[in-house]
């Protein structure tokens, strides 16, 4: 929605006073501004959430929750190749890494459920005044039209010459200014209390929310520290730096294509 | 090379004893000339082989590294064994009656060696010989070679090169030989003999082995290419013989799935080709799965909340922001590159290690009904031509390639694939130490960062609960901003219709048009916005509760209820009194009402047409404002009471009943509502 003041064609008659606009438009502009960044901060919060739990091979969905499950399905189909019937070393070391990764998959949801409740809940729940608030503020846009035209029609009886039912219809046209006017003063007053107050709040609100965030990282990730420390342990030699690692591999492809049957290329 | 020695002295001894003795005499020498002839050409080999090693290639400096390693291949190699075997041989001189026996074990200790070090000079020898040929053509450069060599070896003659690289391969094949006139010249029951046998064997084993290495290599260079061909290339490829070459093979299939003929069971190979399968498997599946997995971290990357600016200036909320950019910069990205170096990329060239053996395991295939069907011939005709026989050939090579070669591999992809995999497990543990330790520091910065995790998210839960409410009622507010109401101005000259309708049916009967109205059908008005007009129905003869049936003092009709708002009359009746205050002066000066002393028409309830109403069907009548009606049925045939079933003028139809009136007053015609 854009507020775009003053714009009606018709010769500026500043009826309301300019301060008060402007105020307006600033606390407007602020509180704009904050619904969208909130939407888009939804959003996103939410797509990094996602658990699209059914269809894998989607490379839609993004978070924590895909990688999570590609990881599982990297120890899974290890697991139901043949080879690991016949080699009890390999069975070994892919259950142990399927075990872990089922693991922490569970923790994963639960990171997940936990955001939902402290972080994306909240998020739309401040997203959803904001309709009301537009609508507010449509309706003090009315009422403006509505006391900028009367204004208008007043002083145009004022500046012809006062005949009888000239008088009349000045008359009558004040009549119908005043409880326009004051409606419109109304709502201005109104809208211009709770705004900032609205706008104000979120700081209180959102603090929580983004505490239960670094938490619940913390949380998580403690547990895939221990559960990746302790695979470490039991299948790695713990210690290697990636220089020593690159010339393993390195060696590791010398001595295939060393065979004959490996083509060089 | 030293000769064969002089003439052996005939012995013209006519005792069997002694020709006994003369022979093994002349065993005995033309052993030790054996002996000694292998020893001296040893020297000179191994001299020559000095030769082109250090001063011919030396020299021939302006020939590109890759050639000349191609050229003189692992020639310094052999030099060192070669070297520290002829060491060996020497010093068996001085062992005299154990000599022979010594060099026969000598040989046996540097069989491996030998056979090692010498079939890689030999695998790579034809392709020697191919840049020589290369070189000939270029007459220069010939003639340079040709000086050089000339300088050097001047036996070597024109053939120059060619003649010298071939040496090791002469010697080599030259030792069985060698060994072999040794043994010829020993005595049976020599206990030099077993042994000298066991040499003779060996080498020839070596030589044996030496072809087969060959061979091999020339068949997987031929096979493992995996090409890349157009169709049109392919296409070109296709000729009669290929053609024929495959129908056949193909033909050979179909016999062997009907049974016609046996399939060469190998039991051995399809184990291993099975093995190698589910090793290609698990690398193709490993790789793919690990793309997902890289895919899924990229779009996670894509994912920044720090970059939403919401304003706020400190706390909790700043504190993920910076926690955030620091993850996605540094812990996440120095992940990402890991994975990818040690993870992803090992991976991609084991997968593409794969791609040689799965190719001749198929050319295996084929060659095999090849072989097969050569077997089948060979059973039937006896003989084979020439072309069948390289066909067998080729597909023993590939076969006794593969069976030596692939358990190699499967172990080495196998234990690659381990490797690989705890390397991610590696990377994963300290990805979680990075983000752990991040984490932690942003976390002892939180208000609550000294409350164990189930208080705090109880704590969480109440505050929550708390600031919903706070919304809720923001919400609220923000509703309400829409006062009671205002009473819209009254158009001019309105009063006293409103009066008359308010009279006639009661304030809480009167609405006022909230925006103007169009109406579309001809029963719908047309009214502007302000106006005061009162509610007869509230819904439709169709049921509508949309639509609603109005009176506005001059005509009835149909308005949408969505533009009319319920009129406060209490202000405008003050409003009208101060009005008819201000009119009452015109008002006294007009002239006595226009009612005329009312003629005694008897009252009577005459129902009279209160509004004007055109009928749109034959079902309906017409009627004039005013107009009296007779009644004939107050409802239409399915009972509905909005229709009334009226005469008028002579003519019967339905009409609206609210456009009807029941009249007690007396009576006159062109009655019309006071304007």
């Amino acid at each position: 929605m854009s507020w775009i003041p003053f714009k009606i064609g018709q010769p500026k008659k500043q009826i309301v006073p300019k301060t008060v606009e402007r105020d307006f438009e600033r606390e407007y502009g602020k509180l704009q501004q904050l619904e969208e960044q909130t939407r888009r901060l939804q959003k996103d919060m939410k797509k990094s959430t996602d658990a699209d739990l059914g269809r894998w091979l989607s490379t839609c969905t993004t978070g924590w929750a895909a990688m999570s499950k590609s990881a599982m399905k990297i120890s899974l189909d290890l697991l139901s190749n043949p080879l690991c019937e016949q080699d009890q070393d390999l069975l070994n070391m892919v259950t142990a890494l399927d075990t872990a990764m089922k693991r922490l998959d569970a923790f994963n949801q639960e990171k997940v459920n936990q955001i939902q409740k402290t972080v994306i809940e909240p998020l739309k729940k401040f997203g959803s005044v904001f309709p009301s608030l537009n609508m507010a503020v449509k309706r003090r846009e009315q009422a403006l039209q509505d006391y900028r035209r009367l204004q208008a029609k007043v002083e145009k009886y004022e500046e012809k010459e006062k005949t009888g039912p000239v008088l009349a219809k000045l008359h009558q046209a004040r009549e119908e200014l005043r409880p326009v006017r004051e409606d419109f003063e109304a709502k201005n007053r109104q809208l211009l209390e709770e705004m900032p107050r609205f706008y104000g709040s979120r700081l209180d609100y959102f603090q929580p929310s983004f505490e239960s965030l670094i938490r619940a990282q913390v949380v998580y990730y403690s547990e895939m520290h221990k559960i990746f420390g302790d695979l470490t342990q039991q299948l790695d030699q713990p210690g290697h730096s990636d220089e020593q690692r690159e010339r393993e591999n390195e060696a590791k492809l010398s001595e295939l294509r060393a065979l004959s049957i490996v083509a060089d290329d | 090379m030293a000769k064969h020695g002089a003439d052996e002295p005939s012995s013209r001894s006519g005792s069997p004893d002694g020709e006994d003795r003369a022979s093994e005499d002349r065993s005995l020498l033309h052993q030790r000339l054996a002996v000694q002839e292998l020893i001296d050409t040893e020297v000179s080999y191994l001299h020559m082989l000095h030769l082109c090693a250090s001063d011919i290639r030396s020299r021939l400096q302006q020939l590109p590294q890759g050639d000349l390693d191609v050229l003189f291949s692992n020639i310094d190699d052999i030099i060192k064994v070669n070297s520290r075997f002829l060491h060996d041989l020497q010093e068996t001189a001085s062992k005299k009656e154990e000599q022979v026996q010594l060099v026969g074990n000598l040989f046996l200790e540097f069989q491996e060696e030998l056979e090692q070090v010498y079939k890689i000079y030999c695998a790579s020898y034809d392709q020697a010989l191919l840049l020589v040929e290369m070189y000939r053509k270029e007459p220069e450069l010939q003639q340079h070679i040709q000086g050089i060599i000339k300088a050097v070896v001047p036996q070597a003659g024109s053939s120059g090169l060619s003649f010298l690289l071939v040496i090791p391969l002469q010697r080599i094949t030259r030792y069985p030989l060698l060994l072999q006139k040794i043994l010829e010249n020993t005595l049976p029951d020599a206990s030099a003999y077993p042994v000298l046998q066991r040499a003779v064997s060996a080498l020839q084993d070596v030589n044996t082995n030496i072809n087969e290495y060959k061979m091999r290599k020339e068949v997987a260079s031929k096979y493992t290419k995996v090409e890349q061909l157009t169709l049109r290339e392919r296409l070109a490829r296709i000729n009669t013989h290929t053609l024929s070459k495959k129908t056949t093979r193909l033909s050979q299939l179909l016999k062997q799935e009907a049974g016609l003929i046996p399939r060469t069971e190998d039991k051995e190979f399809d184990d291993l080709e099975e093995r190698f399968q589910w090793v290609s498997l698990c690398v193709t599946e490993l790789k793919n799965n690990m793309a997902a997995y890289l895919d899924n971290l990229q779009a996670f990357l894509c994912f920044r909340p720090h970059e939403f600016n919401l304003d706020i200036a400190e706390g909790p909320a700043v504190q993920y922001c910076n926690l955030a950019r620091d993850l996605q910069l540094e812990a996440f990205l120095k992940f990402k590159q890991r994975l990818e170096g040690l993870v992803w990329q090992p991976l991609c060239s084991l997968a593409k290690a794969l791609l040689g053996p799965q190719n001749l395991i198929k050319k295996r295939l084929d060659k095999l009904l090849d072989f097969e069907r050569v077997e089948e011939k060979l059973l039937e005709v006896g003989s084979v031509t020439y072309e069948e026989q390289a066909a067998r050939h080729t597909y023993q090579a590939l076969n006794s390639l593969l069976v030596a070669e692939l358990p190699q591999f499967n172990q080495l992809a196998m234990q690659w694939l381990g490797q690989i995999l705890r390397t991610f497990v590696t990377l994963q543990r300290d990805l979680a130490k990075q983000v752990l330790q991040r984490a932690e520091g942003s976390m002892a910065q939180l208000p609550h960062h000294h409350v164990p995790e189930p208080a705090f998210r109880k704590l969480v839960e109440d505050t929550l609960g708390r600031t919903s409410n706070q919304l809720h009622s923001f919400q609220e507010t923000f509703e309400k901003v829409l006062p009671p109401p205002t009473t819209q101005p009254l158009l001019p000259g309105s009063e006293r219709q409103v009066q008359a309708l308010l009279s006639r049916y009661g304030p809480g009967k009167l609405y006022q048009v909230t925006n103007n109205i169009s109406g579309t059908g001809t029963l719908d008005l047309t009214l502007p916005r302000g106006q005061i007009v009162a509610l007869l129905q509230n819904k439709d003869t169709k049921g509508n509760s949309g639509r609603w049936l109005v009176d506005t003092g001059r005509h009835r009709g149909y308005v949408p209820a969505g533009k009319l708002q319920l009129y406060h009359v209490v202000p405008s009746a003050e409003e009208l009194r101060r009005q008819a205050g201000l009119n009452e002066e015109p008002r006294c000066l007009t002239p006595e009402p226009v009612r005329a002393p009312v003629p005694s028409i008897p009252t009577v309830n005459q129902v009279i047409a209160a509004y004007p109403f055109e009928a749109r069907s034959s079902h309906e009548v017409s009627l004039q404002a005013g107009q009296p009606v007779t009644v004939l049925e107050a409802q239409d045939k399915k009972g509905n009471p909005e229709w009334s079933l009226v005469e008028v003028n002579g003519r019967r139809g339905y009409v609206p009943s609210g456009f009807l009136a029941r009249v007690p007053s007396p009576v006159l015609w062109g009655w019309n509502l006071p304007s």
